[in-house]
């Protein structure tokens, strides 16, 4: 590796850190050493050794303490040397030993039963009674100091693998008596040169002639002259950015908004509360259809009813029962006035058509489009939700053929679904005849259904408009058309709330 | 849509032909059929002409296929036998359920593969095209034991009594209503009459309770039976009439033998009726409309092929057919017979430049200011309920929208406003990384007297540590930079929000919106635990407060 390369990438912390680990290893040392924070130290320890500079080792070690009773002989003394001291001048019978040396019974025993260990002391029989009598060891022990009273007096906390081996045999003793020592199991990081860091010490890591951060100063008084700006990690991994973005389906809406109006669309729209007559009588589709049951759309308490324009009802009323003036025979049923009027939420945006037809400001020719939030009575789960988009227009003009129809369905197969392997099969609708279906092959899904499409009867447009022109009227699914665009495969993911999904959800 | 099962191999065999995939697909397309499944030789496809039930049976579409492929010619035939069958229609029936057809279809004892056709095509025909039965209903009898003329009557529904199917000993006609599954499933049909429609042999035996169910004596049509009759009752005379000659088609392409029925109430008819209508048919429209130039030879040619009848101008629809109401209706046949693959698209005129509508040129300009102070942008379900809109938000509700039969009460009103969905989100995604700022622009619809009225509005919600009032007012005032108005904060509160931390955002007298710091109670309503300062503007209001 470069080693110039790499001394330039180190960062401040790492400089610093760098040089003082040839004396210091242990965190705590390093601390010491560069008067950094224990956090800023760990950092460059691991940036080091994500660069293979220094190993980290994790030892676990036994941290001596002095306990309650530990830190009170230091202070004032061992027991058994009070015990000695108590029969430095004469032995003394074993009952008055306690008064003595101002010891508890428990003491006493304890200590007398150590002291006799190391031959320190004896127990003989005097005229019936005990007396403990001091040995020359005894006096030697006074003398030089007890080696426990050593340990005691040594700077702690201790490591215990430090000891030596008789310091260790102490421990051991002590560990047994009350509360003198404690030891802690404390987990300790250590760094390990590699050959790569005793280099780089050699090489030189001193930070004066490198830039870390720019700052103003730096710039404007040319101080970066002459000097080397730190190198960066540039692969290294850093945090996630939320920041302000689109939703990536009202994006797609957007994207296809855009593409309608390049198209020469103009675009209209509707209410949502809608009536019965503009979503379904307008289009022709005869109130005794099956799709028009009470559990096929959802219906409004209040208001219950829409106020509209008795004239028009009384034209799609005739085209309804016998045909209106377009030749038709018509449904040939009763049409219901006060039930066309019943308000329901919009079930298609075919409704935003049927307006438009009707609307004072359609224009001969001209083309229309609308994306709406459309409703429909459905089982609600997982894949289905209560309302959806849809998107629906019209291209309005004199002397218009299904050939047209078909070139419009095969632009939408190529701008929208990007693709030239679709297919146009017959279609049914009540307010379209001709009708037609659109297909698109899709790779891995096969033959997909992306719109519907055909020419508005003469039952619907002339009564709308007032006279015979044609029009043409389709239909996309914008979901399915998203999901393909998106390569989404679970409908779910594209109308979810869950910020950790659309935070990452890939845009259009 | 209905869907139908039948088995491929009786279809050839009806069809008179093999048919490899290719042909299948392509003849079901012109049907304007999907194929939902295929398991080995079974077809289960769904029919989406709701309009031309002739196609709802495995007989119908063969006989549809022969013409496509030129084995049949115009309108298919059907002899009808010489026989003195006769159904009495008494005046009663009138207002219940006035409308009776029938046939007997003899010569051909009924076989397994065949039942089960029959029974699904019963069922098909009575439950989409029939309107559940309501409309127009079929009964199936085994014919040789019913004693003619038959009555159709009406009785009274504690002093009838009969054996239905399914059921062990007699009932009356209003016990069968409430017992029987078949009662309870189309009792309502009844509701409110006083007598109940019957069918009666000539020994007055009961034959039907119609639309209800059979006898069990003579109304079970077994394997092995060789006389059947086929009635139609119903509410709808055309429905009736149809759903008779489509039973008919189809038993006579089975090789039976069609004897129809003379129905005597007033006037004295005889059913299966099979005359056709006339349509006058302009060749040089259908070319105009179709954009095609097809000779008038040719033309006549597709229409036989969709089984027209022709005659110089005059077309003829087949008698198992009534959805023809105008010219167009043919011209799609003629384009189907002639095939959608052969029909080149064109382009129609360039009308001039598109445009969006001006309310969205604004929307999307301040949903794009939004994401540019950090916001990320939602797309949310317009349903809502008055539990999230209101209750939670510590307000009470107003003119709200609802829906008189929802299926689930957290989707049973429109919403009023954009807050408590994102209120809402904040509250389902606790788990996530903070902080969470979010928006959405969208609309929302509100109850004006006996009208109502769409508003586009767009709120925003910031949820983090140190979220509050000057944040969101920041972002207030940079949409009122960048959009070029002034604005009045007017101390009034919400009760949604904090005391004396809310405003109403007012621009040139119109109040727009609404801002503040959320309270406590909300948050804990929705145990969310983060500060959450939001906003609202009605952009519908506050584009035309700027004259746009």
């Amino acid at each position: 590796m470069d080693l110039k390369k790499t001394a330039e990438g180190l960062h401040p912390l790492e400089r610093k850190v760098l040089p003082v680990l040839e004396s210091a290893s242990e965190v705590s040392e390093i601390c010491y050493a560069t008067g950094l924070k224990e956090v800023e130290v760990m950092r460059a320890l691991q940036w080091l050794q994500n660069k293979k500079i220094v190993a980290l080792k994790t030892e676990i070690k036994e941290v001596i303490t002095l306990d309650r009773n530990g830190r009170l002989y230091r202070e004032r003394g061992l027991p058994e040397r009070k015990f000695l001291e108590a029969l430095q001048s004469k032995e003394l019978p074993l009952e008055k030993l306690a008064e003595k040396t101002r010891l508890s019974r428990e003491e006493v025993s304890a200590v007398l039963g150590l002291l006799r260990q190391k031959g320190a002391v004896l127990i003989i029989r005097e005229k019936q009674k005990l007396v403990v009598k001091i040995t020359d060891v005894g006096k030697k022990l006074l003398a030089e100091g007890l080696p426990e009273e050593r340990f005691l007096n040594r700077d702690f906390p201790l490591i215990a693998a430090k000891l030596s081996p008789q310091e260790k045999d102490v421990l051991e003793r002590l560990k047994k008596r009350k509360q003198i020592v404690s030891i802690q199991l404390k987990k300790e990081r250590r760094a390990v040169l590699s050959e790569l860091a005793r280099q780089l010490i050699q090489y030189g890591v001193k930070d004066e002639n490198i830039i870390d951060r720019i700052t103003p100063e730096i710039i404007k008084g040319g101080r970066w002259k002459g000097k080397t700006f730190r190198r960066y990690d540039i692969k290294i991994n850093v945090p996630s950015l939320y920041a302000g973005r689109l939703h990536n389906y009202r994006r797609y809406l957007d994207i296809v908004k855009q593409k309608f109006t390049a198209l020469g669309f103009k675009e209209m729209t509707g209410p949502i509360v809608e009536s019965d007559f503009w979503d379904m009588d307008a289009l022709f589709m005869p109130q005794f259809h099956s799709a028009r049951d009470i559990h096929q759309a959802y219906y409004v308490k209040e208001p219950k009813y829409a106020k509209i324009d008795s004239e028009i009802i009384k034209k799609v009323k005739a085209s309804h029962e016998n045909g209106f003036r377009t030749g038709s025979k018509g449904w040939r049923y009763s049409f219901d006035v006060q039930r066309t009027k019943r308000q329901l939420l919009r079930t298609q945006t075919t409704a935003c058509s049927a307006r438009m037809l009707a609307s004072k400001e359609l224009e001969i020719p001209g083309k229309y489009f609308a994306i709406a939030r459309c409703f429909r009575y459905d089982v609600i789960d997982a894949t289905h939700l209560p309302d959806f988009n849809q998107v629906e227009g019209i291209v309005v003009e004199e002397g218009l053929t299904l050939r047209h129809l078909f070139g419009l369905l095969k632009t939408f197969a190529v701008e929208f679904a990007e693709t030239d392997k679709f297919k146009i099969v017959p279609g049914y609708f009540p307010f379209t005849e001709p009708s037609a279906e659109l297909f698109i092959k899709h790779d891995q899904l096969g033959w997909l259904e992306i719109g519907g499409a055909g020419m508005f009867r003469p039952e619907v447009v002339v009564p709308l408009t007032g006279r015979n022109v044609s029009v043409l009227a389709w239909g996309l699914g914008l979901d399915r058309l998203a999901m393909i665009k998106l390569g989404i495969k679970d409908i779910r993911s594209m109308f979810t709330n869950d910020l950790s999904v659309l935070r990452n959800a890939r845009m259009v | 849509m209905p869907t139908i099962t039948f088995s491929r191999h009786d279809l050839c065999k009806l069809v008179g032909k093999k048919l490899n995939d290719e042909q299948l697909s392509s003849l079901l397309e012109k049907a304007k059929a999907e194929i939902a499944a295929v398991e080995g030789d079974e077809v289960i496809i769904k029919l989406n002409d709701t309009n031309l039930p002739c196609l709802w049976t495995v007989e119908g579409l063969a006989v549809y296929f022969r013409c496509l492929l030129g084995m049949e010619k115009g309108i298919p035939r059907l002899k009808l036998e010489k026989s003195n069958y006769t159904i009495n229609v008494e005046s009663s029936v009138k207002r219940v359920r006035p409308f009776i057809a029938a046939f007997i279809a003899k010569g051909k004892p009924v076989e397994e593969a065949f039942l089960k056709q029959l029974i699904q095509m019963q069922e098909k025909l009575c439950d989409n095209y029939g309107r559940k039965r309501s409309t127009a209903s079929v009964g199936i009898y085994p014919s040789a034991k019913i004693h003619f003329p038959v009555t159709y009557t009406t009785a009274d529904p504690r002093k009838t009594s009969f054996v239905p199917l399914e059921h062990r000993s007699e009932a009356n006609l209003a016990r069968i209503l409430n017992e029987h599954p078949k009662g309870r499933e189309y009792g309502r049909l009844l509701e409110g009459l006083s007598r109940y429609p019957i069918l009666l042999s000539a020994n007055r035996e009961v034959l039907s309770f119609p639309p209800i169910i059979n006898s069990a004596q003579f109304g079970k049509v077994s394997i092995g039976d060789t006389e059947m009759m086929v009635e139609t009752t119903g509410t709808d005379e055309r429905a009736v009439m149809l759903i008779t000659n489509i039973f008919a088609l189809a038993l006579s392409r089975r090789g039976f033998k069609i004897c129809p029925v003379r129905i005597k109430s007033g006037r004295s008819h005889q059913t299966p009726d099979l005359s056709t209508e006339k349509i006058r048919i302009d060749f040089n429209e259908v070319n105009k409309l179709l954009g095609l130039s097809l000779s008038p030879k040719e033309i006549t040619s597709l229409l036989q092929k969709s089984m027209y009848g022709v005659k110089g101008n005059t077309v003829e629809t087949p008698w198992f057919r009534d959805d023809v109401m105008h010219a167009v209706d043919v011209a799609e046949d003629i384009a189907i017979a002639y095939d959608y693959a052969r029909i080149t698209g064109a382009n129609t005129k360039s009308h001039g430049p598109g445009a969006l509508l001006s309310i969205t040129q604004f929307c999307d300009k301040i949903r794009i200011i939004a994401t540019g102070f950090g916001f990320e942008e939602l797309f949310l379900p317009v349903l809502s309920s008055k539990t999230t809109l209101y209750d939670r938000m510590n307000i009470k509700d107003f003119d709200t929208v609802e829906i008189s039969e929802y299926v689930s009460e957290t989707y049973s009103c429109v919403r009023t406003w954009l807050l408590p969905g994102l209120v809402e989100t904040l509250s389902r995604n606790r788990h996530v990384d903070y902080p969470q700022k979010i928006f959405e622009q969208g609309k929302v619809t509100v109850r004006k007297g006996d009208d109502t009225m769409d508003y586009d509005r767009i709120a925003l919600a910031s949820a983090h540590y140190r979220a509050d009032f000057t944040e969101m007012k920041q972002c207030l005032d940079f949409i009122a930079r960048l959009c070029g108005f002034g604005y009045e904060l007017v101390e009034e509160e919400h009760d949604s929000f904090i005391p004396g931390r809310t405003g109403r955002i007012v621009v040139k007298g119109v109040k727009v919106g609404y801002i503040g710091d959320i309270h406590p109670k909300v948050l804990n309503n929705w145990g969310i635990e983060t500060p959450v300062a939001a906003m609202e503007l009605n952009l519908t209001e506050l584009l035309s407060a700027l004259g746009g």
